[in-house]
C-alpha cells in the first residue's frame, strides 16, 4: 500500500487513511442521492406518461410466466413502440413486371466477349444513361434456360452492395432466347488496367483495391453467395476509384452444411488446391484463395500461378507453398485426386506457424504483415485461410502506407469506353456440364527434373495422366 | 428504406392494378372460372411436387410463381397458356434453382400421370369412377414422341414465365419464419407447429391469393394465431403480433382468409362434381363456349 513517496510517519498515515474513508463515504452518499433523484424523476416521468396514455394497459405485461419474459432490451423496445403508437417495421415491397425490349437501348460499341456472353456499351434511349449490355449465351441447352444464367441474375438481384456490379434490369430481344442483362457501365477491368500500366500499383493503391474486393466478397458471403470465379478480369473499375465485383455466371447460393457441388469452378489460375484435388464439398474458402492470387497479381502485374493444365497448376502451387503434409493440411489425403499424389518422402520440415509463411523471396516488396496475409490466403488447408471478415481486420490494412482514398486513385484512359477491350490471355472458367476429369497427379513430385517445358512445373517434373 | 438483409424475408407483391385486371379477364374468362382453374392448378403443382419427391419449400415457391404468373394485364392468359404447362414449368424452374434439381423427363412423366383421366388421383381430373380393373398403362405413360414435343413446350413455357417476371425468381416463404416466431413465443407443443404449417400450405390455394398480397411475416403470424386457438394453447397476453410487425387489421383479414379456404375447397369440390376442371386452353375455350350456349338457351 505505502509507496516510496509516502510519509512513514504512522500518524500522518492515519490521517490520510481517515481522509480516504471520509471521501469514500461522501462518494457513496452522493451516489445514493443521485440514485434517489433519478428514481423520483423516473417516477414523475412514468406518472406523466401514464397520465397521457391513460392507465397502464394490460398489454404492458407480455407474459404470465416470469421465465419466458423477453429480455430487458426487448421490453424497452416494445414499450417505446407502444408509446409511439406501435411503429411497425414495413418490409420492402417490390413489384414484378415483364421484361422490356432491348430496343430501348442503343448499342454503341462492343466491349468484350466473356465466357458467358457478349458485352457491349449502350445508351438507355429514354434516360440517356450509358450502361453495359450483356447478352447471355443460351446454347440450346437440353435443360432449358441455363441454370448458370438464372443464378447470375438471381444472385445479382439480391446482392446490392457498393462493391458489386449493379444489375438494373433484364431485357429481351425478338427471339425467345435473346436475353440481355443491363448493368452499370464501368470504364475498366482490373486485368486490362494491369496490362496497360507501366508500373504496378503503389502499396497504398493495392490496399484500396483489395479492401474493396474483400469488402464486396464479405457481403456476398454474408448473403450465402459464393462467387466461384474471382479473377482480375472480373473486377471492374471506374474512374472514381470504385471497384465492383462482376460476372456472377459461376455464383450460387450455398448452405450449412455445404451441399455437394461441382469442383469444376473458378478459372484455373485462381483455382484453390482443394478443387484441383477434386473436393466436392467446399465453401467460401475457395473465394479467399482467389483473393490471394489477385493480391499476388496486384503486386507484380502478372498472374501469380499460371498453370498450363490442372496438373501443372497443382505443381506450381506446391512449388510456391511447399508440398502439403498432414500437419499443415490434415485430411488432404482423403480428397479424390490426392490418391495418385506421390509426395517426396522427405516431407518439408514443419516450419513455424500454421499456415506456414510463404517464401519471402517471392514477394520482396511486401511488408511482414502483407506476407502474413498472403500466406493466410494461400494456405493449402482451406480451414487455415482467413474469412473475408478476418481479412478486412488484418493489420496489413492498418499499417502504413494507409489505403489511398478512392478520390485520390489515379484515373486511366478508358479501354472499354471507345474501342474493344484487348482480348485477355486469362483462361476461362470451366464450362458447366463438363465431366470432372480424373486427374493423375502421380508425377507431380519425383521423376527427373527437367527444363521449363510444358510438362514441367517449377522444380517438379510431371507425368500427364 | 429498410435494411438490405430484409429482402430475404420479403416478397414482391401484386399491385392493385394487377389484382383487378388479369390477362384472362381481358380475354373474357369469367372470374369464377379463373379462380377455380387457378386453384386447381395450384393443387396440381402440389401433387406433382410430392410425386417428384421435391421438398415443400420448392413446391410452395413454385405455387407462388404459378399464382403470380396469371396476374395483371401483362400476365399470362388462360386462353393462351395451358394451366398444366405453366404448373409444370414453374415447378421445373423452381427445382432447377434449388438444391434439388429435377429432369424434364421426370416432370413430364409425373404430369402425364396426374392428368390421365383414367388414372389420376386428382379429384378435378379423373372423371370416371374407379374401374374394377386397374387402368391400362397407355392411359398414363408418356410416349417417346409425346415426350419430345412436351419437352419443347415445357422449356418454352419456362422462358415465358421468366419474361413475365422480368427474371426475378425470388420467393420468400413464411414457414421458417413461423417456426422462429413460435420459438420466440415459447410455444413448444408440436401440434401447434404442425397446424401452423398446415395453414400455411393450405393458404397456397387460397382464392384471396394471400401469398401475393401479404408479406411472409404476416402469413406466419396469422397461421400461429389460428393454430394456437385451434390447439387451445394460450399465447402471451397483449398484442404480440405487433412485435412481429403485423397490425391488427392485417391479422384479422388473414385469419378470415385462412379460415375460409376449407369452405372454399368444399364448395369447389361440389361445384365440379360432375365435370373436370379445364387444364388446357382448348378445355377452357370449350367451357366458356358451353356457358355462353347455356345463357343463350335460357
Amino acid at each position: 500500500m505505502s509507496s516510496r513517496w509516502a510519509n512513514d510517519d504512522p500518524e500522518t498515515e492515519a490521517i490520510i487513511a481517515q481522509q480516504k474513508r471520509e471521501k469514500e463515504l461522501k462518494k457513496r452518499a452522493k451516489a445514493e442521492k443521485q440514485r434517489l433523484e433519478d428514481a423520483n424523476k423516473a417516477q414523475a416521468r412514468d406518472a406523466k406518461a401514464s397520465a397521457e396514455l391513460g392507465p397502464p394497459t394490460k398489454r404492458r405485461r407480455l407474459s404470465n410466466d416470469p421465465d419466458a419474459r423477453p429480455d430487458d432490451a426487448e421490453v424497452v423496445r416494445i414499450e417505446k413502440e407502444q408509446q409511439k403508437q406501435s411503429t411497425l417495421l414495413r418490409f420492402p415491397v417490390g413489384e414484378w413486371g415483364p421484361c422490356r425490349h432491348v430496343d430501348n437501348f442503343e448499342r454503341l460499341n462492343h466491349i468484350e466477349e466473356g465466357s458467358y456472353g457478349w458485352v457491349s456499351r449502350a445508351r438507355d434511349i429514354s434516360t440517356g444513361e450509358i450502361v453495359a449490355l450483356k447478352k447471355l449465351k443460351l446454347d440450346n441447352s437440353p435443360d432449358g434456360f441455363p441454370v448458370t444464367g438464372l443464378r447470375e441474375i438471381q444472385t445479382l438481384l439480391e446482392a446490392r452492395h457498393q462493391n458489386v456490379v449493379y444489375l438494373r434490369e433484364v431485357v429481351m430481344g425478338n427471339k425467345m432466347d435473346d436475353v440481355f442483362l443491363v448493368m452499370d457501365f464501368h470504364e475498366h477491368d482490373l486485368k486490362a488496367l494491369l496490362d496497360e500500366m507501366r508500373e504496378p500499383f503503389l502499396p497504398s493503391e493495392i490496399k484500396t483495391v483489395l479492401l474493396q474486393v474483400v469488402g464486396g466478397l464479405e457481403f456476398l458471403h454474408s448473403q450465402w453467395i459464393m462467387h466461384r470465379d474471382l479473377k482480375t478480369s472480373n473486377l471492374l473499375m471506374n474512374n472514381r476509384g470504385e471497384l465492383k465485383i462482376a460476372d456472377f455466371g459461376m455464383a450460387r447460393y450455398f448452405g450449412d452444411p455445404p451441399p455437394k457441388l461441382t469442383q469444376l469452378v473458378v478459372t484455373l489460375w485462381y483455382r484453390a488446391p482443394e478443387l484441383l484435388l477434386g473436393a466436392d464439398k467446399y465453401g467460401t474458402e475457395i473465394d479467399m484463395w482467389s483473393i490471394g492470387c489477385i493480391f499476388g497479381e496486384l503486386l507484380t502485374k502478372e498472374p501469380l500461378l499460371q498453370g498450363k493444365n490442372e496438373v501443372d497448376q497443382v505443381s506450381k502451387i506446391f512449388a510456391l507453398t511447399g508440398p502439403p503434409n498432414s500437419e499443415t493440411w490434415p485430411g488432404f489425403r482423403s480428397l479424390p485426386n490426392a490418391k495418385s499424389l506421390r509426395l517426396p518422402s522427405t516431407s518439408a520440415p514443419s516450419s513455424a506457424g500454421n499456415p506456414p509463411l510463404l517464401p519471402r523471396s517471392r514477394f520482396p516488396y511486401l511488408t511482414n504483415a502483407g506476407l502474413s496475409l498472403m500466406s493466410g490466403l494461400l494456405a493449402l488447408n482451406p480451414a487455415s485461410r482467413p474469412t473475408a471478415r478476418q481479412c478486412l481486420d488484418h493489420k496489413y490494412f492498418k499499417e502504413d502506407p494507409r489505403p489511398k482514398p478512392r478520390e485520390m486513385f489515379p484515373t486511366f484512359p478508358s479501354k472499354a469506353g471507345m474501342e474493344k477491350r484487348r482480348r485477355h490471355h486469362t483462361p476461362e472458367a470451366p464450362k458447366r456440364g463438363q465431366e470432372a476429369p480424373e486427374l493423375d497427379f502421380a508425377g507431380v513430385f519425383g521423376g527427373a527434373p527437367g527444363g521449363d517445358t510444358g510438362e514441367v512445373g517449377a522444380g517438379f517434373s510431371l507425368r500427364l495422366g | 428504406m429498410a435494411p438490405n438483409g430484409l429482402k430475404h424475408l420479403s416478397n414482391a407483391l401484386a399491385t392493385p392494378d394487377q389484382l383487378s385486371n388479369s390477362s384472362s379477364s381481358i380475354d373474357n374468362v369469367p372470374s369464377d372460372l379463373e379462380t377455380s382453374i387457378r386453384c386447381a392448378g395450384a393443387q396440381l403443382t402440389q401433387a406433382a411436387g410430392i410425386l417428384l419427391h421435391l421438398s415443400q419449400d420448392i413446391i410452395a415457391q413454385a405455387i407462388v410463381m404459378f399464382t403470380r404468373f396469371w396476374l395483371g394485364a401483362d400476365g399470362g392468359s388462360l386462353r393462351i397458356y395451358s394451366v398444366k404447362d405453366v404448373s409444370a414449368a414453374a415447378l421445373y424452374l423452381t427445382a432447377k434453382l434449388s438444391f434439388q434439381p429435377t429432369s424434364p423427363r421426370s416432370v413430364l412423366n409425373v404430369y402425364t400421370f396426374l392428368l390421365s383421366q383414367d388414372a389420376s388421383p386428382l379429384w378435378f381430373v379423373r372423371q370416371r369412377r374407379a374401374p374394377e380393373t386397374p387402368p391400362s398403362p397407355e392411359t398414363y405413360i408418356l410416349s417417346e414422341g409425346g415426350y419430345q414435343s412436351a419437352r419443347l413446350i415445357l422449356l418454352r413455357t419456362e422462358t415465358v414465365i421468366l419474361r413475365t417476371f422480368g427474371f426475378d425468381t425470388h420467393v420468400a416463404l413464411p414457414h421458417t419464419i413461423a417456426l422462429t416466431y413460435l420459438q420466440t413465443l415459447g410455444v413448444t407443443k408440436p401440434a401447434v407447429a404442425q397446424r401452423v404449417i398446415q395453414h400455411l400450405n393450405a393458404a397456397l390455394l387460397s382464392p384471396q391469393l394471400l401469398y401475393v398480397t401479404h408479406q411472409p411475416n404476416a402469413l406466419a403470424v396469422a397461421a400461429i394465431y389460428l393454430a394456437s386457438r385451434e390447439e387451445e394453447v394460450k399465447l402471451v397476453d397483449g398484442e404480440w403480433w405487433e412485435v412481429f410487425d403485423v397490425d391488427r387489421e392485417e391479422l384479422g383479414f388473414l385469419v378470415v382468409g385462412m379460415k375460409s379456404t376449407e369452405g372454399f375447397m368444399r364448395a369447389e369440390v361440389s361445384r365440379w362434381k360432375n365435370k373436370a376442371i379445364p387444364m388446357v386452353v382448348d378445355e377452357v375455350d370449350a367451357e366458356i363456349e358451353r356457358r355462353r350456349m347455356m345463357e343463350e338457351g335460357e
